[in-house]
């Protein structure tokens, strides 16, 4: 240590998790630690493992595309739509046009809901409780326009194969509240983004903080949100058939740090509302449901949707009404990488705040993942 | 009442493990507490992440293999008197993960709850609601306080 030209690098590693104050879900992060600085982490999932894809193997289609919903709570209608999605591909369904639209309304209410607790999960890693309480208020608006939707608050299990289930069609009181909601969530969550991004102390705290370059997320498979923080325009809502009649900007920032990843959640919400408005304002008459289809074996068949955390992916082949070789993938399994990523070069007391930047969801992670042994 | 159970009861420290459900019931929890709407906090109920400041443990998920051990370990680390809310479908009988198997043994689930540590309040719903967590919260505490 005393030599200089004989510097010995004394690295020490700081072990978090599994079950961790600072993280609600469990997973393992060994911080490799020199002076304070964080030179290296390492992310461990597995824990979760439930092994779901084993139990949907072989169950018939319509119940295990109900299971997709208990992969995860958080976005658990994108899973559920996007295992509809699969069969729907597999057998040439058409689906109603007004069963499309309300299948986006739900889904951009979920958006609103996920996006929501990412902000007030991150102003409680930033030590800001009072930010984190009022957005969990303003998010309270969403809970309840969904399980006025679905019957349940957080799984409502909207689509099924060939449109969506009776009980989640939209009269005109649930336009009209999710009207209303929608103009309470507008005016709050600007008030928010004004008092947060005029705040010096929150910005100070988050500007060019635990950074990630733009080619690091290119190179890491970086999807979602996190990859537009760093400047990236990608977003599959723009390929995506349902999402073709509405009207939406793609929000990008430039710098990758807390502040762009913070940002572009915030302005999606607006985003989100602009969509359900649209929805909702030109929501067509008719059907919801189109009963004629006929099962038939499969190939595999696949679909990739976007969903709040970046682009999810879904696969299975059907054999007389079962599906075989179920395959999930979420978003949060090719950001562990940026998440690692951030991490590096931040002090320590930032490190928990870059991996809470890349929204993690590890409970969706941990279904396929081969088990660790700890 | 004594002068213990008094400040008891102005102090009640809930702790959340998470044991592998889905999250659903997690944020629910944390809402509930946390939230304007429900407020549990009014009621002198604060959420805490250290076993040694905790009086009632909430357990959710149908306890993975892998979470079986730490479970254990916190509740032994919680102090004396001590109280378990089992909350949602998952942590009263394995919900989905478990039970979809039928008699054929999980690989991967160790749970229900009540088979890794006593549960004094069960909480049903897939995910629970707020107020049935309230009401949860609220069964457990004549043991918290009766306590000497
Ligand atoms: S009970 Fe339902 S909502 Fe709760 S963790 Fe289990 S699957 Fe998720």
């Amino acid at each position: 240590m005393s030599d200089n030209n004989n510097k010995k690098i004394i690295e020490t590693e700081v072990p978090m998790g599994m079950v961790h104050s600072a993280a609600i879900e469990p997973y393992r992060v060994r911080l490799f630690v020199e002076d304070e600085i964080v030179r290296d982490a390492e992310i461990t999932v597995g824990i979760n493992h439930r092994g779901i894809e084993r139990i949907m193997e072989g169950l018939p289609v319509e119940k295990a595309n109900s299971l997709t919903e208990k992969i995860c709570g958080i976005c658990s209608n994108s899973h559920i739509w996007n295992s509809v999605l699969v069969a729907e591909k597999a057998l040439g369904i058409e689906i109603p046009e007004r069963a499309s639209y309300i299948r986006i309304v739900v889904e951009e209410l979920e958006r609103l809901h996920s996006h929501l607790l990412y902000l007030a999960h991150g102003s409680e890693v930033l030590g800001h409780e009072t930010f984190a309480m009022r957005l969990f208020y303003i998010r309270e608006t969403v809970m309840e326009l969904l399980g006025m939707i679905g019957g349940n608050r957080v799984q409502y299990g909207a689509p099924i194969i060939g449109g969506i289930r009776p009980r989640c069609d939209l009269n005109e009181m649930r336009i009209k509240k999710i009207k209303e909601g929608m103009d309470f969530l507008e005016e709050k969550v600007a008030a928010f983004a004004d008092r947060f991004t005029s705040d010096p102390m929150i910005m100070a705290r988050i500007t060019g903080v635990a950074v990630l370059s733009k080619k690091d997320a290119i190179r890491l498979a970086t999807s979602g949100p996190t990859l537009r923080a760093t400047g990236v325009d990608i977003d599959l809502r723009r390929d995506m058939e349902s999402y073709d009649p509405f009207e939406f900007d793609i929000i990008t920032q430039k710098d990758g740090d807390v502040k762009s990843n913070l940002l572009v959640r915030v302005f999606e919400i607006f985003e989100s509302i602009k969509i359900i408005r649209q929805a909702i304002g030109n929501l067509p008459p008719g059907k919801i449901t189109n009963r004629s289809w006929g099962m038939q074996d499969t190939p595999i068949v696949k679909s990739y949707i976007e969903v709040p955390r970046g682009k999810l992916y879904h696969s299975y082949k059907l054999e007389e009404g079962r599906t075989r070789n179920v395959i999930v993938r979420t978003p949060s399994i090719t950001n562990i990488g940026a998440m690692e990523h951030a991490c590096i070069g931040a002090h320590i007391t930032d490190a928990q705040l870059a991996i809470v930047q890349c929204d993690p969801c590890f409970t969706c992670t941990d279904r396929a993942i081969k088990i660790i042994r700890l | 009442m004594s002068l213990k159970s008094y400040s008891r009861a102005r102090a009640v420290h809930v702790m959340l493990v998470y044991t592998g459900g889905c999250n659903g019931c997690d944020i629910e929890i944390v809402n509930c507490i946390f939230s304007p709407r429900y407020d549990a906090e009014q009621y002198k109920v604060f959420l805490t992440w250290n076993p040694r400041e905790a009086d009632v443990l909430v357990v959710t998920g149908p306890v993975t293999k892998h979470t079986e051990k730490p479970l254990k370990e916190i509740y032994n680390s919680i102090p004396e008197p001590k109280a378990v809310v089992a909350a949602g479908a998952c942590a009263l009988m394995g919900g989905v993960y478990k039970n979809i198997h039928g008699d054929i043994p999980s690989e991967e689930i160790a749970g229900p709850v009540d088979e890794v540590i006593p549960v004094d309040a069960k909480v049903p719903g897939c995910a629970v609601r707020p107020e049935d967590i309230l009401s949860g919260l609220v069964a457990t505490l004549p043991k918290l306080l009766e306590a000497k």
